[in-house]
């Protein structure tokens, strides 16, 4: 479970960043105020705009970054006061997710089987069920700088996932890739709601949303518009399909701003 | 955990070409190169020298006077020479200058009538001192040729030249070879360990740093359960050692060269700079390399970990190379020895403590003294990694 209680995150600017932005302000708040909670066996969707607060919300739970106030709650592990416990709980993946070029898959996984403390024998029966599930037995020790964009995002699947998460955080995970690959989040994703595990998911594409979620919040200027379950959202539509009504929150927001 | 990251960071750096050319391809050649072309050129420049038909342009209105006969004399083994004749009022610097020879010799019309009357003549010799060797040769010449017209007069006056000389002095030089490499050569091997501890730290630290952020491993990394100073110190130890590796293969290299190549054949050189080599000179050395690579370490990093793109960090560090050079080709000053306050700048220190380990001279306190000082400016150093390592602005691209 993740429990997000009046989470706030603010930037310091440095003189460089005011120059760019045009502005005097020292901080720029990309998170206000913004609470929600998965639920395990259940997909969360963070729905916004891009610079809308998805990735520094994401971020955030998954303890790259430091709330400014309120505070996140993985599995019931306070990320401020055991930061260490809960990250042990949470698989991250997003779409520009990296990985070393000089290592070969093999050791990529043992790498992080080994960070996540993973025991010996977990680790190999783990490891043999994400190899043979992504199908990576092939390419296992061809180093990463060898292998096509669809190979390295199942290493970037199986890396997030060998420690066998109960909490999966997904920051646009489909970005640039192909339908095939896409295909293939998709259905890790499906497996791990039916797995019983909770999935955290940020995406802008609806039809995703739509296929997956089972509830949503939308984010815009990091405050939280809309929050509750994809029936209840469906239920309370007043455009004709799920962009649309997406678009009309956001605007409405705007409008509202703008008065 | 700690040893898991440098495990992993160790063999990603080992697979990095760049990395092992600057840790262990450069150093291991610098030495071999340094010395086989020092040797080879010195050794081509003598024999040139030696071997060179000097062009000698005698300006003189009577070519076969005593000096010109004495000259021609000389064994064409002790110095080729080649003697064209002018007469004496001609232009000697011209002759020199328009490079239609090498040395020229005015001789004075009376030479041989003030040699016999035991007058003292004067001899003027043109040369360019840009022109290696002609100085030597001309020099060489002419004592040879007053020595022998000197030992005639003591012959004509029935002297014994040994009474002619008031007292001899032998100059003692009590400086074993040991400390006369110290002394001169000394600063040399701590300024190449020390631009090669910097080198062998550089790659490292920019690819585990800059490199990390902008292949966007670092973000995965960090969501991993372990504390950010365990994936420092990890990460630091890779730096580190790479630093420590490429001053020792710098070592392996002079270790080479004098051993395998055998380029220095002075024994005496030889002797002593093997007994410079001795388990105690390398293990001081490798305890003052200890604290100064990771002094490298803590001040590349928090530039490595700011900088966007590798391209970046590379030119924020080129000058900082230059910072580390500065102080150490102190060492190469003559006069600047290592004291109580010279012990506590930070290179300047490791150069000046090196050259008296070299010279065998460095006292217990002075090494201690420069040590601690080394060792908590590494500290320092690396207190400033962590809290840069720790700024969120900096670890998010």
């Amino acid at each position: 479970m993740i429990e997000v209680n009046q989470l706030s995150k603010i930037f310091e600017l440095t003189k460089k960043q005011r120059k760019e932005n045009n502005s005097n302000e020292k901080t720029s708040t990309a998170v206000n105020n913004i609470s929600f909670t998965c639920q395990p066996g259940r997909v969360f969707s963070l729905l916004g705009p891009n610079g809308a607060g998805k990735t520094t919300t994401l971020r955030t739970i998954a303890n790259i970054l430091q709330p400014t106030s309120g505070s996140v709650k993985v599995n019931g592990f306070d990320t401020v006061i055991a930061p260490e416990q809960a990250r042990k709980n949470i698989g991250f993946l997003t779409g520009s997710t990296g990985l070393y070029e000089r290592l070969t898959p093999n050791e990529i996984i043992a790498y992080f089987g080994e960070l996540y403390g993973v025991e010996k024998i977990a680790f190999e029966t783990r490891k043999e069920y994400l190899f043979k599930l992504l199908d990576m037995h092939d390419f296992s020790n061809k180093r990463i700088g060898r292998l096509s964009t669809g190979m390295r995002q199942k290493v970037s699947i199986a890396r997030t996932m060998i420690h066998d998460p109960q909490v999966v955080i997904f920051d646009e995970p489909t970005s640039g890739l192909d339908v095939i690959t896409a295909e293939n989040i998709i259905q890790l994703i499906n497996n791990c709601r039916k797995q019983g595990k909770t999935v955290l998911f940020s995406s802008h594409i609806m039809s995703e949303v739509d296929l997956l979620c089972d509830d949503l919040a939308i984010i815009h200027k990091g405050e939280i518009l809309f929050n509750a379950t994809m029936d209840e959202f469906r239920n309370q539509m007043q455009s004709k399909n799920l962009t649309a009504e997406f678009i009309r929150i956001v605007q409405n927001q705007t409008k509202t701003e703008l008065a | 955990m700690i040893f898991t990251i440098f495990k992993k960071e160790l063999k990603d750096t080992l697979r990095d070409r760049r990395t092992l050319i600057a840790m262990i391809v450069i150093p291991v050649l610098v030495f071999p190169l340094i010395l086989g072309i020092s040797t080879s050129v010195s050794t081509s420049f003598e024999d040139k020298q030696q071997n060179e038909v000097f062009k000698v342009a005698l300006l003189t209105d009577d070519p076969g006077n005593e000096f010109v006969r004495e000259l021609m004399s000389i064994p064409y083994s002790l110095g080729p020479k080649e003697l064209e004749f002018h007469p004496l009022q001609e232009d000697a610097s011209q002759l020199i200058l328009t490079d239609s020879a090498q040395i020229a010799i005015a001789i004075p019309p009376n030479f041989d009538q003030d040699q016999a009357n035991l007058i003292s003549s004067n001899i003027t010799v043109y040369f360019k001192e840009t022109n290696l060797g002609a100085k030597q040769r001309a020099e060489f010449f002419a004592q040879h040729i007053e020595s022998v017209l000197r030992n005639k007069r003591y012959d004509a006056l029935d002297l014994n030249p040994t009474k002619l000389i008031p007292f001899t002095i032998n100059y003692t030089n009590l400086s074993s070879t040991k400390e006369m490499l110290g002394k001169y050569v000394g600063g040399f091997i701590p300024y190449l360990f020390i631009i090669f501890g910097f080198i062998g730290c550089l790659y490292p630290a920019i690819d585990l740093f800059t490199g990390e952020k902008e292949r966007k491993t670092l973000e995965t990394l960090l969501t991993a359960p372990v504390p950010r100073w365990k994936i420092l110190v990890g990460k630091m130890f890779v730096v580190v050692l790479s630093g420590i590796s490429a001053a020792s293969f710098a070592m392996i290299g002079l270790f080479l060269s004098l051993e395998v190549f055998e380029f220095i054949d002075n024994p005496k050189i030889l002797e002593a700079v093997n007994s410079i080599l001795s388990l105690k000179f390398i293990s001081l050395l490798f305890l003052l390399l200890i604290p100064l690579t990771v002094f490298f370490a803590g001040i590349m990093i928090p530039i490595t970990i700011s900088a966007k793109s590798f391209k970046e960090a590379q030119s924020i560090l080129t000058p900082v190379n230059f910072m580390i050079i500065l102080p150490a080709m102190v060492g190469f000053i003559p006069g600047i020895e290592l004291t109580y306050t010279t012990a506590l700048i930070p290179i300047v220190n490791i150069v000046l403590a090196s050259k008296e380990l070299v010279a065998d001279t460095l006292g217990i306190d002075l090494l201690f003294l420069t040590f601690l000082v080394m060792t908590a400016f590494a500290v320092l150093s690396v207190v400033l990694s962590h809290k840069r390592f720790g700024r969120e602005s900096n670890i998010i691209s």
